[in-house]
C-alpha cells in the first residue's frame, strides 16, 4: 500500500468515525425530545407490551393459560428479542426518509465529507437503545408475570452478550440494505423495516418452530440470520427448554454461532454491494433530494 | 419538455369564474380532489403493493402458524385472515388519514387547505377513500389468499347482515379516524409516535386476532368504543360456523351499536374537527414546523 | 358593501416561545405584531415593506385566517376573520414564496386542478383558465411535467398561478418572486398589475423585501419593522417625505477609522449608512441641505480620505426605510 493509499484508507475509518459518532448523536436527539419523559416512558412501555400481550392472549385462549408448558417461553422470548428486528433494521432505514422527505438534510449529508453507511448506521443507534429498554421490559414482564423460566444464576451471560451483539450488528447490516433500497423508493416506503420485520416474523422461528412450516418454506427460514441468533438468545437464557424443539436441536452453541457469523458476513457484503449500486442509481436518477409524499 | 398546450378561450384577466359549488357539491369535489393524488401516486409507483400487500401477508401468515402451533381449532385461523384483512383499514385510517395531517403540515398544503372555503372533513376522507384502493386490495388479497392457502372456510349466514355490519363499521371508523385526526391539527412531531403507539393495543384490545368474548366483560365492553372490535366480532358471528359461541353480543345488537357509534363519531368529528381548527389557529400550530 | 377590503384595528399578535429542553420551564414572549392599523381600499395593490422578522408574514397569516390575533381585530371584505373565518375564505388565496406545496408525483395541471377543485370551480372551466394562466407567466410547456421534476423557479411559477387561479377578491403574495429569475420576476410583476387592472374590484395584498419590487407596483406601501407600522402611503409620497433632503452617494479610498456613527454626529448630515468594500467604502449620506456637501467633502480630506465618485440621487423606499429605522434593511438583517 502507498503512503498516498495508507492515509487516504486512515481518512476514510476517521470520517467513519466521525459520521457515525455524529449520527448516533443526533438520531437520540431526534428521538428522545419529541416528548416529556413520562410520555416517552409509556410509550416505551405499551407499545412492546401490547404487541407482545396480543400473543400471550392468543395462547392463553387455546391453551386454557397454560404458560408452564416449553412452547410459552419459546415464543415469548422469541417475540421479545424480536422487536429489535424492527428496531434496529428500522432506524437505520428510516433515517433515509427522514433526512429526505421531512428534514431534507440528505442532500447536505451526500454534499459533506461523511460516510453515508456509517452515518445510517449511527442513526441507528437510538432505535437500538429504545428497542432495548422495550426488551428488557418485556422480558421482565414475562419472568414477573408469567413465570418465563429465567435464572439469572443458570443463564448462560457470555454466550447471550456475544449473540446479541452479532445479532445487532447482522440487523444493522440488514438495516443498511433495506436503507440502501429505500434510496430508490418514494415517501410511503417509511413502513419498509416494519413490513419485512413483520415478513420475516413468519421465517425466523421467532414465534412457532420453524418445524411448524410447510417443509417447502422451511429453507428460507434457514437461510435468514435470524433464526440462528433467536435460537441462541433462547438458549443462552433458557437452556433446556430452547432445546427441547427439534428444528435446531442438532446444532451445538458453537455451530449456531459459526453459522451467525457467517451470515452475519454474507449479509454484511450483500449490503455493502446493494449500497453502492443504490447510492450510484440514486444519483442517477437524482432521488436522493426528492420528496414524494401523496 | 411537453409541447406546448393550445391556449383556452378564456380571458382570465377579465373573466369571473362562474358558478362555484358551495354546500354540498363543494364538499363532493374536495372529496374527489384530494383522493385524486392518491389514486393517481399508487398509479404511478406501483412499489406500495410489494410493501402493502405481500408482506402484509406474509405477516398475518406468521399468526396462523402460532395457532397452528399451540393446536387451535381450524376457525381461529380464519379469524387471524379476517382481523388481518381489517388491519388495513385500521392502518389506512391510522397512517393514511388521520397522521397525514403531519405530513401536509410539513409540506405546506395543510395552511391552503384551511383557507380554501371546503370543509376538513372532506379533505380527510378524500385521502381515506383515495387510499381506499390499496387498502380494498390488501384486505381482499389476504382474504382471498388466506382461504387459499389455508384453506378457511367460511360459511355466510346472512349476506346483508355482513353488508350492513362492514359499512356501519367503516363509516364509525373512518368517523373516529377524523376525530382523532383534528389532534394533529395541534401536535407535530409527537403526533406520529402518537399513531405509532396507537397500532398494537388497538390490535389487542379490538381482539384482532382471537374473540374478544376472551376478555372480561367490562373490557370487552370498552373495548367495543372502538368500531372493528364489534364490526370483526360481529362479521365473525356471520361467517364462521363457531363464529356465534365465541361472539360478545348478538349479531343484531353489534350493528345497533355500530349505529350509534356512527353517529356518534360522524358529529364529534364535525365538533372536535372545527374545535381543534379553531383552537390551532389561536395558538398558531397551523404553520409551524416543529421537526 | 364592505367600505375596506382590509381593515385592521390595532391588532396585534404575540407568541409565546418554548425554550429547549434545559429552558422548558421559561417561557418567553415574542410581539410579532403591535397596534397595526390599515385600511386598504378595493381595487389597491398594497405592499408591506419591511426587512426578515418584521411581522409581515404573521400580518398575512391572519388575514388568511391561519393565525388568530391577541389583540384587535381584522377584517377582510368586511369579515372578521377570527369571528367569521368561513366568510372570508371563499373570497381569497394565498401564495408564499419557497412554498412546496401540492404533490410531486402530480404534474402541474393536476396539482392546479385539485386546489381548484377546493374552491369549487367547474372542471372544465378550471382546466382553462389553467392553461391560459400557465400561457400568462410561461409555464405552458411544462403543463404535463410532475411537480417533483420541476425547478425552484419553476415550481414558484406553478403556485404563482395557483393563487389566480380561484380568482379570488383579495390576494395575499407573501414575497411571491422569490426563487424567481429577474426575467420572471419582471413578468410576474407585469401579470399582478394586468390582473388588478382588469377588474377593480379586486384587491393585492403583497409582502416583499424587494424595494423596487414595491416601488414599482404598489399603489401604497406600509413600512413594518419589529411588528409595528411606521409609515403608510404611496411611495411618491413616502419618498416625498425626503425630498427637502440632499442625498448623495460617495464612493471613497479606505476610511481610516471614520464610521457611521461618527459622520451623524456631524449636524450636516442626518442619516450616513457605510458600506465597506474592497479597496474603499461606499457612502449613503443624506444631508440637511445640498450646501453641507461641501462641509463633508472637507471633513474626509482633512482625515485623508479620497473622494472616488460623488452622485447625488433622488429618494428611494430604502432611504425612507432607514430615516424611519436608523438603518438600512441589508444592515439589519446582517446583524441577526
Amino acid at each position: 500500500m502507498t503512503a498516498l493509499q495508507h492515509i487516504s484508507t486512515n481518512r476514510r475509518w476517521v470520517e467513519g468515525w466521525r459520521s457515525f459518532k455524529m449520527a448516533a448523536w443526533l438520531g437520540w436527539q431526534i428521538e428522545s425530545n419529541w416528548a416529556d419523559p413520562l410520555l416517552f416512558f409509556i410509550y416505551s412501555v405499551v407499545k412492546p407490551l401490547a404487541s407482545t400481550a396480543i400473543l400471550v392472549v392468543m395462547y392463553g385462549i387455546i391453551t386454557n393459560s397454560n404458560f408452564s408448558d416449553p412452547l410459552f417461553p419459546y415464543i415469548y422470548l422469541g417475540n421479545a428479542f424480536y422487536m429489535y428486528v424492527g428496531a434496529v433494521m428500522g432506524g437505520v432505514s428510516w433515517a433515509v426518509i427522514d433526512d429526505r422527505e421531512h428534514y431534507k438534510t440528505l442532500k447536505y449529508l451526500y454534499v459533506a465529507p461523511i460516510r453515508i453507511p456509517a452515518y445510517l448506521l449511527g442513526r441507528g443507534v437510538a432505535r437500538f437503545l429504545t428497542g432495548s429498554l422495550s426488551v428488557l421490559i418485556t422480558v421482565l414482564a414475562g419472568v414477573l408475570f408469567l413465570k418465563i423460566p429465567i435464572n439469572p444464576l443458570q443463564a448462560n451471560w457470555p454466550l447471550f452478550l456475544l449473540s446479541l451483539l452479532i445479532g445487532v450488528v447482522m440487523l444493522a447490516m440488514m438495516g443498511l440494505l433495506l436503507g440502501s433500497v429505500t434510496l430508490l423508493l418514494v415517501h410511503h416506503s417509511w413502513g419498509i423495516a416494519e413490513g419485512l420485520a413483520g415478513a420475516l416474523y413468519l421465517f425466523s422461528g421467532a414465534i412457532f418452530p420453524l418445524d411448524v412450516l410447510p417443509a417447502w418454506l422451511r429453507p428460507v427460514g434457514f437461510l435468514m440470520p435470524i433464526t440462528y441468533w433467536l435460537e441462541l438468545l433462547r438458549r443462552s437464557l433458557v437452556g433446556d427448554i430452547a432445546q427441547a424443539f427439534p428444528t435446531l436441536v442438532g446444532f451445538s452453541n458453537l455451530e449456531l454461532l459459526a453459522i451467525l457469523i457467517g451470515l452475519t458476513l454474507i449479509f454484511g457484503c450483500i449490503s455493502v454491494f446493494v449500497f453502492r449500486w443504490c447510492d450510484h442509481q440514486a444519483r442517477e436518477r437524482g432521488t436522493i433530494d426528492m420528496t414524494s409524499h401523496y | 419538455m411537453n409541447s406546448p398546450v393550445p391556449r383556452g378561450q378564456i380571458n382570465v384577466l377579465a373573466e369571473p369564474v362562474s358558478n362555484k359549488a358551495t354546500g354540498w357539491r363543494l364538499f363532493v369535489k374536495t372529496v374527489i380532489a384530494r383522493a385524486y393524488p392518491r389514486i393517481i401516486g399508487q398509479q404511478r409507483e406501483k412499489s406500495w403493493m410489494f410493501f402493502d400487500i405481500f408482506l402484509p401477508m406474509m405477516a398475518v401468515s406468521a399468526y396462523v402458524f402460532v395457532y397452528r402451533a399451540i393446536g387451535a381449532p381450524e376457525d381461529y385461523v380464519g379469524f387471524v385472515v379476517m382481523g388481518g384483512a381489517m388491519t388495513a383499514f385500521w392502518l389506512n385510517v391510522l397512517w393514511g388519514m388521520s397522521s397525514q395531517l403531519y405530513w401536509e403540515k410539513e409540506n405546506g398544503n395543510l395552511a391552503l387547505y384551511i383557507i380554501a372555503p371546503n370543509q376538513l372533513m372532506a379533505i380527510l376522507l378524500g385521502m381515506a377513500l383515495g387510499g381506499m384502493v390499496a387498502t380494498a386490495l390488501r384486505a381482499v388479497v389476504i382474504i382471498l389468499l388466506g382461504t387459499l392457502l389455508f384453506n378457511v372456510q367460511f360459511v355466510v349466514i346472512s349476506f346483508f347482515q355482513l353488508l350492513a355490519v362492514f359499512l356501519l363499521a367503516m363509516v364509525a371508523l373512518y368517523g373516529m379516524g377524523m376525530m382523532t385526526s383534528s389532534l394533529f391539527l395541534l401536535l407535530s412531531r409527537e403526533a406520529w409516535h402518537i399513531s405509532s403507539l396507537a397500532q398494537e393495543p388497538i390490535y389487542l384490545a379490538s381482539g384482532f386476532y382471537f374473540p374478544i368474548k376472551s376478555f372480561p366483560y367490562w373490557v370487552a365492553a370498552t373495548a367495543s368504543i372502538i368500531p372493528l372490535t364489534l364490526g370483526l366480532d360481529a362479521m365473525r358471528q356471520l361467517v364462521f360456523p363457531t363464529g356465534a359461541t365465541l361472539g360478545f353480543l348478538s349479531v343484531g345488537i353489534e350493528i345497533g351499536i355500530l349505529l350509534v357509534l356512527c353517529v356518534v363519531f360522524l358529529t364529534g368529528a364535525r365538533v372536535l374537527l372545527a374545535h381543534m381548527e379553531k383552537l390551532a389557529i389561536r395558538e398558531g400550530r397551523l404553520t409551524e414546523s416543529r421537526r | 358593501m364592505a367600505p375596506f377590503a382590509i381593515e385592521t384595528e390595532k391588532l396585534g399578535r404575540i407568541y409565546k416561545i418554548r425554550g429547549n429542553k434545559k429552558e422548558r420551564k421559561i417561557r418567553k414572549e415574542l410581539v410579532a405584531l403591535a397596534d397595526v392599523d390599515l385600511q386598504i381600499q378595493q381595487g389597491e395593490l398594497f405592499g408591506l415593506l419591511g426587512p426578515n422578522g418584521a411581522g409581515k408574514t404573521t400580518l398575512i397569516k391572519i388575514l388568511t385566517t391561519l393565525l388568530a390575533p391577541t389583540s384587535g381585530r381584522a377584517l377582510v371584505s368586511g369579515y372578521d376573520v377570527a369571528e367569521a373565518p368561513q366568510l372570508v375564505r371563499p373570497l381569497i388565496n394565498m401564495v408564499s414564496g419557497g412554498e412546496s406545496s401540492g404533490y410531486g408525483l402530480l404534474t402541474v395541471r393536476e396539482n392546479l386542478w385539485m386546489f381548484s377543485q377546493f374552491y369549487g370551480l367547474p372542471s372544465k372551466e378550471a382546466n382553462q383558465r389553467i392553461v391560459e394562466l400557465l400561457h400568462q407567466v410561461g409555464l405552458a410547456d411544462r403543463i404535463h411535467t410532475k411537480s417533483s421534476d420541476l425547478s425552484t423557479g419553476l415550481r414558484q411559477k406553478m403556485n404563482i398561478v395557483r393563487g389566480f387561479l380561484t380568482d379570488p377578491r383579495v390576494l395575499f403574495l407573501d414575497e411571491p418572486t422569490l426563487g424567481l429569475d429577474v426575467s420572471a420576476s419582471r413578468d410576474v410583476r407585469k401579470f399582478i398589475r394586468g390582473w388588478l387592472d382588469a377588474d377593480k374590484s379586486r384587491t393585492l395584498l403583497l409582502t416583499t423585501h424587494y424595494m423596487v419590487e414595491a416601488e414599482e407596483l404598489c399603489d401604497r406601501v406600509a413600512i413594518i419593522n419589529q411588528g409595528r407600522v411606521l409609515a403608510c402611503d404611496s411611495p411618491e409620497v413616502l419618498k416625498r417625505r425626503l425630498q427637502r433632503d440632499a442625498i448623495f452617494v460617495i464612493e471613497t479610498s479606505p476610511l481610516n477609522g471614520l464610521s457611521a456613527p461618527k459622520l451623524e454626529a456631524l449636524h450636516e448630515v442626518r442619516k450616513a449608512t457605510v458600506t465597506e468594500k474592497e479597496g474603499g467604502a461606499l457612502l449613503n449620506l443624506i444631508l440637511v441641505e445640498e450646501s453641507a456637501l461641501a462641509a463633508v467633502i472637507n471633513i474626509l480630506t482633512q482625515k485623508d480620505i479620497k473622494v472616488m465618485h460623488l452622485t447625488k440621487r433622488e429618494p428611494t423606499l430604502e432611504d425612507v426605510f432607514v430615516d424611519l429605522v436608523g438603518r438600512s434593511m441589508a444592515e439589519m438583517e446582517q446583524s441577526e
